[in-house]
């Protein structure tokens, strides 16, 4: 069964003034242990169409449904409780909150989950390790690299054992470097513990990593195709 | 919780200068307005039982229409017997009779007219303070003939002193003209100039001689064991006889009750205003804290922060930030209050014209547990209001808010 289906999906912007439609009827689905690159030109309707799976826009008409959940007719306030238990995110913009250090970011996520204090320590500690950040636990978002931000960003985004990981442009603000070492973590995770990665990008060496490139154009799926990745060294 | 309470509080010193500010306005206002409160509260108790004391007393009893007309044949009828009652009831402390009329006073350089007060020195000084305002000479009770005390500024005004003599004239119960010549024995000074240009004091015996061939008395001042005792002590006297009427200090000088009920008012005015003018600098630092930090509460909704958590921070962030600046501004407020409230603060160079008008200089501020924790629940009520605003403004960010660039 898939972990994520969307039914007839459409959204558009501005219904009122200036309709924008942003998503034209889009059905896909995606399965557990997915890797997968959503591409396509500026304004084809990416992020529209990962906020939609995450649940953080409504759709104008459609549905989508996650693990059997019908989460476009969720109230808001359990939508946010859905989020938070079956969701991960990775933003461009990585987004830690700056006052905490890297190990009170990704601990953070599993206090509001409601965790254990032992677990929620354990489980920040191996998963900065995972990410290759053993020595930046007690540094602060300003003390640290794009690269490293955005790593502790996927460290909290896999702390709460979410379902899949969506990641609108997670490397868009990282050099080349940076956003090779992100795509090794994100690839290892998803071989070792099979997370399911869905992440949208415009860098075709990213989109190479992938191993079902799905291509969008004009609010629709264009092309939705599988690709053999070599294995990395 | 704790949780919340460590982000709310690194969030206040992500600024530290502009919290900072917040705080010391915080302090500083809530100092001010303390002591203010205290200031205010120190200066009508002060005014209130100096009055009490000195002249006032608890409670008066005179002849109805005396007060009105000032007559002196409206006198108190069946004194011995008032004195009697007064004196074996045991929330009477003490009283004092009292001879009025009201004449003039006469020296080499001029006339006034004034109003004669006879006294018992003994029962005076037992009731009243009034002794306490003698500046020259002495009160009313060495064995000099015929001695009269009279105020400083009447005293400069005929240009006499002590040991020169000036001539009272005033009509007795019988309408006719009588006058004496009185020895000045004492000046004394009250805090109204007012009233010591108007008022002399002699004997009560040597008054009565000329006024009347039995004695008389006009006036009854009674101080009692506690001043919540006096409109009991009233309505048993003027039930009990008739042909007087006894009031208590509320009712002979509404002046001094109205300071009362204006005391309880200021106190919650001054804290109003003070709290009104700070919850503005809380609700600007707090939308300014929520405006540029939009992503990162749109992030928190996105990954799954509940709206009634980020309500609450944004609610604990403030409080933290107020309730810091208000307790130590409270607590210095108090630790003031305390140090002046036996040394007095001396506000002479501001006072000029206080004296005049019957008011200390030096001021012994007063604050009542009461009205310390009605000021703290005034602060506590501000501080939720004023940052409930901002608080909602962050339970309705948009999750998008977080992707949303610059
Ligand atoms: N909040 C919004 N209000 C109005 N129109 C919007 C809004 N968000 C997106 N759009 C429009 O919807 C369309 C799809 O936008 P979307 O952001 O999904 O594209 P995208 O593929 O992510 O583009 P990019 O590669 O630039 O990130 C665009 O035409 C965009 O202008
Ligand atoms: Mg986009």
């Amino acid at each position: 069964m898939s972990i994520i289906k969307t039914e007839n999906l459409s959204k558009v912007y501005n219904p009122d003034t200036v309709p924008v439609h942003a998503l034209n009827n889009v059905n896909i689905s995606f399965e557990e242990g997915e890797f997968t690159a959503v591409r396509g030109p500026s304004g084809s309707g990416k992020t529209t169409l990962l906020n939609m799976i995450g649940g953080l826009d409504k759709p104008t008409e459609g549905s989508v449904t996650i693990d059997g959940v019908d989460i476009s007719k969720l109230k808001d306030s359990k939508r946010i409780d859905f989020r938070l238990h079956n969701i991960g995110f990775v933003f461009q913009h990585y987004n830690l909150i700056p006052v905490f250090t890297a190990r009170e970011n990704v601990s953070f996520i599993m206090l509001l989950q409601k965790r254990g204090k032992k677990e929620i320590r354990e489980r920040a500690d191996a998963l900065l390790d995972k990410v290759g950040l053993s020595k930046k636990k007690d540094s602060r978002p300003v003390q640290m690299s794009g690269g490293e931000q955005q790593r502790v960003a996927v460290a909290r985004a896999l702390a709460s054992e979410p379902k899949f990981i969506l990641a609108d442009e997670p490397t868009a603000n990282l050099d080349t470097e940076s956003a090779m070492n992100l795509l090794d973590i994100m690839n290892r995770m998803n071989k070792e513990q099979n997370v399911t990665f869905i992440f949208s990008t415009h860098d075709q060496r990213v989109i190479d990593r992938a191993r079902r490139v799905i291509t969008m154009v004009d609010g629709a799926i264009h092309k939705d195709e599988e690709q053999h990745v070599a294995e990395q060294a | 919780m704790k949780t919340l309470v460590n982000i709310s509080w690194r969030n206040i010193w992500r600024h530290p200068a502009r919290s900072s500010v917040l705080i010391a306005a915080i302090v500083a206002g809530l100092w001010a307005g303390v002591v203010t409160v205290g200031l205010v509260n120190g200066l009508m108790l002060q005014r209130i039982d100096y009055l009490i004391e000195s002249e006032v007393t608890h409670a008066q009893l005179h002849h109805p229409e005396f007060l009105a007309e000032g007559y002196s044949w409206l006198s108190i009828p069946d004194h011995d017997e008032i004195k009697n009652w007064l004196e074996n009831d045991g929330r009477v402390k003490a009283f004092s009779f009292r001879t009025i009329t009201d004449g003039m006073l006469q020296s080499p350089v001029k006339t006034s007219g004034v109003r004669i007060r006879g006294v018992d020195s003994e029962s005076e000084r037992r009731t009243t303070t009034f002794h306490e305002n003698i500046v020259e000479g002495s009160y009313l009770d060495d064995d000099t003939p015929s001695a009269v005390i009279m105020g400083k500024t009447l005293a400069d005004d005929h240009n006499m002193e002590i040991g020169n003599r000036i001539v009272l004239t005033f009509e007795d119960t019988n309408n006719e003209l009588v006058s004496g010549s009185f020895n000045i024995v004492g000046i004394f000074q009250s805090a109204s100039t007012t009233y010591d240009e108007r008022n002399v004091f002699v004997r009560s015996n040597d008054l009565i001689r000329q006024l009347s061939d039995s004695p008389i008395y006009h006036e009854a001042g009674i101080m009692l064991e506690n001043e919540e005792l006096a409109s009991a002590v009233v309505s048993e006297l003027n039930s009990s006889f008739s042909g007087i009427e006894a009031q208590t200090w509320r009712q002979l000088s509404p002046e001094l009750s109205m300071l009362v009920e204006l005391g309880g008012v200021m106190v919650i005015l001054i804290t109003l205003i003070i709290m009104i003018a700070l919850a503005f600098g809380i609700l600007n630092t707090m939308l300014m804290a929520l405006f540029e930090r939009m992503r990162e509460l749109g992030m928190l909704i996105s990954i799954g922060m509940s709206r009634l958590r980020v309500f609450t921070m944004i609610m604990t962030e403030a409080v933290i930030l107020t309730i810091t600046g208000a307790a130590a501004g409270m607590l210095l407020a108090w630790i003031t209050i305390r140090h002046f409230s036996t040394s007095g603060v001396n506000l002479e160079m501001f006072a000029e014209g206080a004296a005049q008008l019957g008011w200390d200089y030096i001021i012994y501020p007063v604050l009542t547990p009461m009205e310390f924790v009605a000021i703290l629940a005034v602060v506590v009520v501000i501080t939720l209001v004023a940052s409930a605003y901002p608080a909602m403004k962050g339970v309705r960010i948009n999750p998008l808010e977080a992707s949303k660039s610059a």
